[in-house]
């Protein structure tokens, strides 16, 4: 297990790196290396590196790649959570709401043309947030009231009722201001360029306290997999925790969207693929569901930006272009060969 | 005056026994009781009115037709589902207890429903020790911890297969991890619903022998939901009989179960079933002289 730990966390650096590196310009991996020792640390840059490499590593390509493997652990995180507490494979924050609810966000932000006064860069990214996370509490809070126990069903139920009425909502402000259509399909597409480095110093605290705090329930994660009755009884208090992990993984997906729109698939089928391979304690399944998300998502971020370069692909459709195949060939041909 | 001596030596020892258990738990020998107790699902009562106790060691199997409220009625005295009326262990209402001095005085086997993650026998019987694992930020389990657990498995005969994922194991064999993980919750009562169930033969006799041996040693009690009357008479010297959720009758089974009432309970003449079971024995009987026996043998 320890080895497959290991292997598991070098590739995803590895696979950083290679999102650095290559592109329309190729930067070969030590010149990286020096850009990032002589940014951090001031090391002196050698002679034979470019002020063009040192744009574009520092500018663009890393803060990309980083902000795609922040955003990718924070998504299949919170897919391993959601799938575990809703005790459902298919479950994840998008099904209570999260995406919806941000896309009503950003709606408001780009039609209305609504600025924060003290923060008008962050303007679409905090509203999208509170939209998305508003709703899921709602939904949540609904299906409290509706039914004392909080069965599962109840919540997903009332999680895609609140998410259908929303998306309707947003549809409706669509239709009446068609000039900024296109602005909101394109961030509902989702895309990690031009967002430098100020996504990357935001999101990094989250992942890591997100992180930590739900694998602090690792144990409860566990047993409601078998059941709320059974977790029940050998002293998981229920609701609360519920709520707890609800509420934190309906963050981690919103704080993840925010900033580059809504990208799915990744958040279903990572930690599908983790359990295949390392079992389903949540203590490796919460983990190694970040990195191999993280790492996943810089791969199609890569795609993305270089396929039909210089224009770009929506990334949200070569996640799903790239996972569906790979999933098929992880879950089903492993089943076979069982 | 040997004698004499001697009796006063036990009059005293038991004296100081029942003080202990006076002192511990309230002079009462009810470990469990229930007073008037009524569960219901939206609105309408499921079961009605209950009254019953279960005495220190003394265990008590359910029965009574599908439907009857037998599960609802584990399910309130663990906790798992609100009831109105007063359910106590050793004299304490339960609704003065938290969650968890709760789930660690009463742990329930609930009936097997679908395994969505899999996970090693270990790890699930582990799970039952959740309230006892000291390293709360981490979880992780103490060498004592570990010990209950291998011997847990050790009871239910699994312990050459704690390393096995749970998704691969038997209908039979998954209830006894099950079951295992019931026994290392350490409890004072252990609700079983139809804990029988998927067991063949050997296991079910052995499992209800352990059941019987765990709810003497120590203040314990087993409170067993069951299908098959012959084990329920085998578990405990005291039964239940449930219809429509209303006790109908609680006692010792040889002096409460009847032909009559089984008749009102299951709605089956039992006259025409005793018929046909003991012509099948008979047949089972004829077979037997039939055999021929190995002479080695």
């Amino acid at each position: 297990m320890k080895a497959k730990v290991i292997v598991t966390i070098v590739l995803s650096l590895v696979i950083i790196v290679i999102g650095v590196t290559f592109g329309s310009v190729w930067v070969p991996p030590d010149t990286v290396w020096h850009i990032i020792r002589n940014k951090v640390f001031s090391v002196p840059l050698p002679e034979s590196v470019s002020q063009t490499s040192v744009a574009i590593v520092w500018n663009l390509r890393l803060p990309r790649a980083l902000l795609a493997f922040i955003v990718g652990a924070c998504l299949s995180i919170s897919g391993a959570v959601m799938q575990s507490v809703l005790r459902n494979p298919l479950a994840s924050s998008y099904t209570l709401g999260v995406s919806s609810g941000a896309s009503l966000g950003a709606c408001i932000v780009i039609m209305f043309g609504v600025t924060l006064p003290f923060l008008p860069l962050m303007t679409l990214p905090l509203i999208g947030f509170a939209f998305g996370l508003g709703t899921i509490l709602l939904a949540v809070a609904f299906a409290s009231r509706l039914d004392g126990q909080m069965e599962n069903n109840t919540i997903i139920l009332t999680g895609m009722v609140f998410s259908l009425f929303v998306n309707a909502l947003t549809t409706l402000l669509s239709a009446i201001s068609r000039e900024h259509l296109q602005r909101l399909v394109f961030w509902q597409m989702g895309s990690f360029s031009a967002r430098g480095w100020t996504p990357v110093a935001i999101l990094a605290p989250i992942i890591v306290a997100g992180l930590l705090y739900v694998l602090h329930y690792n144990r409860e994660l566990d047993m409601m997999t078998f059941g709320e009755e059974q977790a029940k009884t050998m002293g998981v208090n229920i609701k609360r925790i519920k709520w707890i992990l609800l509420v934190t993984s309906a963050a981690l997906t919103g704080s993840a969207i925010a900033f580059v729109g809504v990208i799915g698939f990744v958040d279903l089928v990572a930690p599908h693929i983790i359990r295949r391979i390392f079992g389903s304690s949540h203590r490796y399944v919460l983990p190694m569901s970040a990195f191999f998300g993280g790492a996943f998502m810089v791969i199609c971020d890569l795609v993305a930006r270089t396929v039909v370069s210089p224009a770009e692909l929506p990334v949200g459709a070569v996640t799903a272009m790239i996972g569906a195949p790979f999933f098929a060939y992880i879950y089903f041909g492993r089943k076979n060969k069982a | 005056m040997h004698i004499y001596i001697l009796e006063e030596k036990i009059k005293l020892k038991l004296t100081i026994a029942t003080s202990l258990k006076d002192l511990l738990y309230g002079g009462k020998d009810k470990m469990l009781t229930l007073s008037n107790v009524s569960v219901g699902y939206n609105g309408i009562n499921v079961i009605k009115n209950v009254n019953m106790h279960v005495n220190y060691n003394e265990n008590l199997s359910i029965i009574g037709p599908n439907g009857c409220g037998k599960t609802t009625l584990l399910k309130a005295v663990a906790n798992i589902l609100p009831y109105s009326g007063e359910i106590e262990i050793a004299g304490t209402s339960i609704k003065k207890m938290k969650h968890k001095e709760i789930s660690l005085r009463i742990a329930m086997l609930t009936q097997m429903s679908g395994i969505y993650f899999s996970y090693t026998v270990f790890d699930t019987v582990m799970m039952g020790r959740y309230l006892h694992i000291k390293d709360k930020l981490l979880g992780l389990p103490s060498e004592a911890d570990k010990e209950a657990v291998l011997t847990c498995l050790d009871a239910v005969d699994l312990l050459e297969q704690k390393d096995r994922m749970i998704t691969t194991l038997s209908g039979g064999q998954l209830q006894r991890v099950f079951l295992a993980r019931t026994l290392v919750q350490e409890p004072e009562v252990i609700l079983l619903d139809e804990p029988t169930n998927h067991l063949d033969l050997k296991y079910q006799i052995e499992l209800v022998e352990y059941l019987k041996k765990w709810a003497s040693e120590g203040s314990r009690v087993v409170v067993g939901v069951m299908h098959d009357i012959n084990l329920a008479m085998r578990l405990s010297d005291d039964i239940l009989v449930l219809k429509d959720g209303e006790i109908q009758v609680q006692g010792k089974a040889d002096e409460v179960i009847t032909d009559s009432l089984l008749e009102y309970v299951y709605d089956i003449d039992v006259a025409e079933y005793m018929r046909e079971s003991l012509q099948r024995w008979q047949c089972i009987g004829e077979n037997n002289k039939n055999l021929s026996v190995p002479s080695a043998i």
